[in-house]
C-alpha cells in the first residue's frame, strides 16, 4: 500500500539522518556544531522577546527582583543585641518582641521552603510554564511563542525521544555485551567507550550544552566526587566527561534493568534498600571501593535530595567520613533555557522528563575544583562545610545550613532546643538565678 | 496571564485598608498562596511547614495571634478557624513600620495598636487583664527549651517581673492587697517613653525597577 510504503520511507530517512548526524559523531566525541547554532539562535530570539516586553509596556518593565532576594529586610542582629542586655539580667516584657519579630519574618519569607520550588525568572523565556508574572504583550510575541510551541512539541520532542530510546538501549546492550568479556584492560576501555557514547547521546537527547571548566582537576581513580544536586540529569552531565562509579539504591523497572546492565561492565555500588539503613555497612563498602586504586571514582550527592539550584544545603557527613580524596564539582544550570530542577513532590519522573524534553535546552556550567582532603583537626562535619562553601562560591550559589531533608520532614527537635537554650542561658546565666528579694 | 484590570480594584481596596503598597501586596499574596497550598484560606496547620518558625519558642502564641478575633477586629474574644488573604494582611499591617511623616495623633494611634497587639498575646483568655498565670505561661514558653531550668525558676522570674509591673502601675501596695492583673491602660503606662518602633516592625523592601542587563 502506498501509504504504508511512504511512511516506512519517511521513517527510514529520518533514522538515517539521526544516525549520521547525531549518533555517529557522539560515538567519536565529535560535535557537528548543530547544537551551538541552535543555542545561538535561541539566545537571539529570547533577547528580542525581552526587548519587546520592555518596549510594549514601559510601566510593566518593573521587572521585579527575583523572589530569592526577598521582600523584607531581615534583622540579622544576634539575640543579645536584639534584646539590649547582657547575660544574667532579668526578664523583660520586651524580650518577647524579639521572638515575635523573628516569627513574623519567618512567616513572611523563609529561606528554606523557597528552595524547594523552581527559581523564578527575571524575564520570560517563551515557555508557558514560566509565565506567572507576565501578561499579553503583543501579537508578534504571541506568534513567536506559537512557533516555539510547534518547534518544541512537533520537532524537538520526537527527535529527543528517539535519541533517548537509542541511548538507553545502546547502553543496556553495550554494557551487557562488554560484561561478557573477561576482566582485562580492554574490557575497561570498552566499557568506558560504551558509557561515554551513550551518555553523550542521552545529553543530546536533552539538547544539553555543557561547559566544563578546569578540566585539569577532573576526578581521578580511587577518589570521591562530590557535587550539588539539582536533578537526576546531574549524573548524565558528569558522566559525559568522565566515567564514575555510581552509588545508589537498587530500583525496579527500567532503572533496575539499566543498573543491572551497567554493573556487568564496570563495578558500580548498588545497595539494597535494607542495606541503606545500615550506615556502617555503606561506609565499609565505599571504603573498599576507593581502596582499590584501579576502580573509578565514586560519585556522591551529599545533599541527599534535589534542591532548586539557587543554593547549596547541608552536606550530610556520611560521605566525608569515608576518607580518601574528595573532588568537589559545582554544577550551575542556566534557567533561561529550561528548568532542570526536579520537584519530586509535584512531578513524577516521567512528567519531569517530558517537561525537560519540551524545554528549549539544558545549558549548564560545570566547574571542577581542586581536590580536598580532611585535615587533622577537622571533624567530618567541618570538612563537609568546607567543601560545601567551596562549591557554593564557585557556582555562585547561596549557602544554607539547613538540611535538604526538610523538604519532607520537620525540623529536628535537637535543632529547636538550641535556640531556646541560648535564650534561657541569657536569662538565668547558666543555672544561677536572680531572685527578687522581697 | 490574568487580566490586570479587576485585580487592581481589589488591590486598591487593600492598599487603602492596610497601607501596604500594591507591589508588597502582590508579593504577600504569593506568599499567602504558598502557605495555604493555593487554597483561599489558611488554617493553623499551614504554619507547620516553616522551618524557621519551628525554632521559635513562642511559635504557638504567634500562630494564635493570626487567628485571634481581637486582632482580626471581628469579635472581642475567641479564635477564628481560618483566615483569608485580607485577614492575613490585617495581621501583617500591625508590623508595618510607623510612618515618620504623619501627625502626632496618628503616631500615637499606631503605637497604641501595636501595643494592643502585644497585649492580646499575653492576655490569652481575653478578659482584659494579664494575670499572674498568663504571665507565667509566657515566660515558661520562652524558657521551655532549656532542660536545666525547672519550672520553679521560670515562675519566680515571672513573679518578679509582675511585682515590678505592679509597682509601676499601682505604686506601693498594702500587705493584703491583691494585684489582679495588668490592664491595657497599665500596660500602656509601662511602655510610656520606651521606644518600640524598632522592636516591633518588619521592614518591607521597596520593589525598585531594575534595568534588565541580560
Amino acid at each position: 500500500m502506498e501509504g504504508a510504503e511512504l511512511a516506512v520511507q519517511v521513517l527510514g530517512t529520518w533514522l538515517a539522518l539521526v544516525l549520521s548526524l547525531i549518533l555517529l559523531p557522539s560515538a567519536f566525541g565529535v560535535s557537528l556544531g548543530i547544537s551551538e547554532t541552535y543555542i545561538k539562535i535561541l539566545v537571539k530570539t529570547l533577547e528580542w522577546a525581552t526587548l519587546r516586553i520592555q518596549k510594549e509596556s514601559p510601566k510593566e518593565s518593573v521587572l521585579k527582583m527575583s523572589a530569592s532576594s526577598g521582600i523584607i529586610q531581615r534583622d540579622e542582629s544576634p539575640m543579645e543585641k536584639g534584646m539590649s542586655g547582657h547575660r544574667g539580667r532579668d526578664f523583660e516584657l520586651s524580650d518577647v518582641f524579639y521572638f515575635f519579630k523573628k516569627g513574623f519574618e519567618a512567616i513572611v519569607e523563609d529561606e528554606v521552603t523557597q528552595r524547594f520550588s523552581s527559581e523564578e525568572l527575571v524575564s520570560w523565556n517563551l515557555l508557558t510554564r514560566t509565565n506567572i508574572n507576565f501578561q499579553y504583550i503583543s501579537l508578534r510575541l504571541t506568534m513567536v511563542w506559537v512557533l516555539g510551541v510547534i518547534v518544541r512539541y512537533c520537532f524537538l520532542l520526537p527527535l529527543r525521544i528517539t535519541l533517548a530510546f537509542f541511548g538507553i538501549s545502546l547502553l543496556v546492550i553495550g554494557t551487557t555485551a562488554v560484561g561478557q568479556l573477561p576482566n582485562s584492560s580492554i574490557k575497561n576501555w570498552l566499557s568506558e567507550l560504551v558509557h561515554l557514547t551513550c551518555c553523550r547521546i542521552c545529553v543530546r537527547s536533552l539538547s544539553g550544552t555543557i561547559h566544563y571548566h578546569n578540566k585539569q582537576y577532573r576526578p581521578q581513580k580511587g577518589g570521591i566526587c562530590v557535587a550539588n544536586h539539582t536533578s537526576p540529569i546531574d549524573v548524565l552531565i558528569l558522566t559525559t566527561d568522565g566515567c564514575y562509579a555510581m552509588v545508589g539504591q537498587v530500583h525496579g523497572g527500567l532503572m533496575g534493568v539499566i543498573q543491572r546492565a551497567m554493573v556487568k561492565a564496570c563495578p558500580h555500588v548498588w545497595f539494597e534498600r535494607s542495606e541503606m539503613k545500615d550506615r556502617h555497612l555503606v561506609t565499609e563498602r565505599l571504603r573498599e571501593h576507593i581502596a582499590d586504586k584501579k576502580k573509578l571514582p565514586i560519585l556522591i550527592f551529599p545533599e541527599g535530595t534535589c534542591i532548586n539550584n539557587t543554593s547549596v544545603m547541608m552536606f550530610k557527613k556520611g560521605s566525608f567520613e569515608i576518607g580518601g580524596t574528595i573532588y568537589p564539582v559545582a554544577i550551575k544550570y542556566n534557567p533561561q533555557f529550561g528548568d532542570a530542577f526536579w520537584n519530586s513532590s509535584k512531578y513524577s519522573m516521567v512528567s519531569y522528563l517530558l517537561r525537560v524534553m519540551t524545554s528549549w535546552a539544558i545549558v549548564c556550567d560545570v566547574w571542577y575544583l581542586p581536590p580536598m582532603t580532611r585535615e587533622a583537626n577537622e571533624d567530618a562535619v567541618q570538612f563537609a562545610n568546607r567543601v560545601k562553601s567551596a562549591i557554593a562560591v564557585q557556582g555562585g550559589l547561596t549557602e544554607l545550613p539547613w538540611d535538604g531533608g526538610l523538604k519532607r520532614a520537620k525540623v529536628k527537635d535537637t535543632f529547636k532546643k538550641e535556640q531556646q537554650k541560648n535564650y534561657s542561658k541569657m536569662i538565668v546565666g547558666n543555672g544561677s538565678i536572680n531572685t527578687e528579694s522581697d | 496571564m490574568g487580566s490586570s484590570q479587576s485585580m487592581s480594584e481589589e488591590v486598591r481596596e487593600l492598599v487603602g485598608k492596610t497601607g501596604f503598597s500594591s507591589d508588597q501586596i502582590e508579593q504577600l499574596h504569593r506568599r499567602f498562596k504558598q502557605l495555604s497550598g493555593n487554597q483561599p484560606t489558611i488554617r493553623k496547620e499551614n504554619f507547620n511547614n516553616i522551618p524557621d518558625l519551628e525554632l521559635n519558642p513562642i511559635r504557638s502564641k504567634i500562630i494564635r495571634a493570626f487567628f485571634d478575633n481581637r486582632n482580626l477586629r471581628k469579635a472581642p474574644s475567641g479564635l477564628a478557624d481560618e483566615i483569608n488573604f485580607e485577614d492575613f494582611l490585617t495581621i501583617m499591617s500591625y508590623f508595618r513600620p510607623i510612618e515618620t511623616n504623619v501627625g502626632e495623633e496618628q503616631l500615637e494611634h499606631c503605637r497604641k495598636e501595636k501595643l494592643r497587639f502585644l497585649f492580646h498575646m499575653y492576655d490569652s483568655d481575653s478578659d482584659g487583664r494579664i494575670t499572674l498565670e498568663e504571665y507565667r505561661n509566657v515566660v515558661e514558653e520562652l524558657l521551655s527549651g532549656n532542660p536545666h531550668i525547672e519550672k520553679e525558676s521560670a515562675r519566680s522570674i515571672a513573679d518578679g517581673a509582675m511585682m515590678e509591673a505592679a509597682s509601676v502601675c499601682v505604686g506601693q501596695m498594702q500587705p493584703d492587697q491583691v494585684y489582679e492583673g495588668i490592664t491595657f491602660d497599665d500596660f500602656l503606662k509601662i511602655w510610656q517613653g520606651i521606644d518600640i518602633e524598632t522592636k516591633m516592625h518588619v521592614r518591607f523592601l521597596n520593589m525598585e525597577t531594575i534595568a534588565l542587563c541580560h
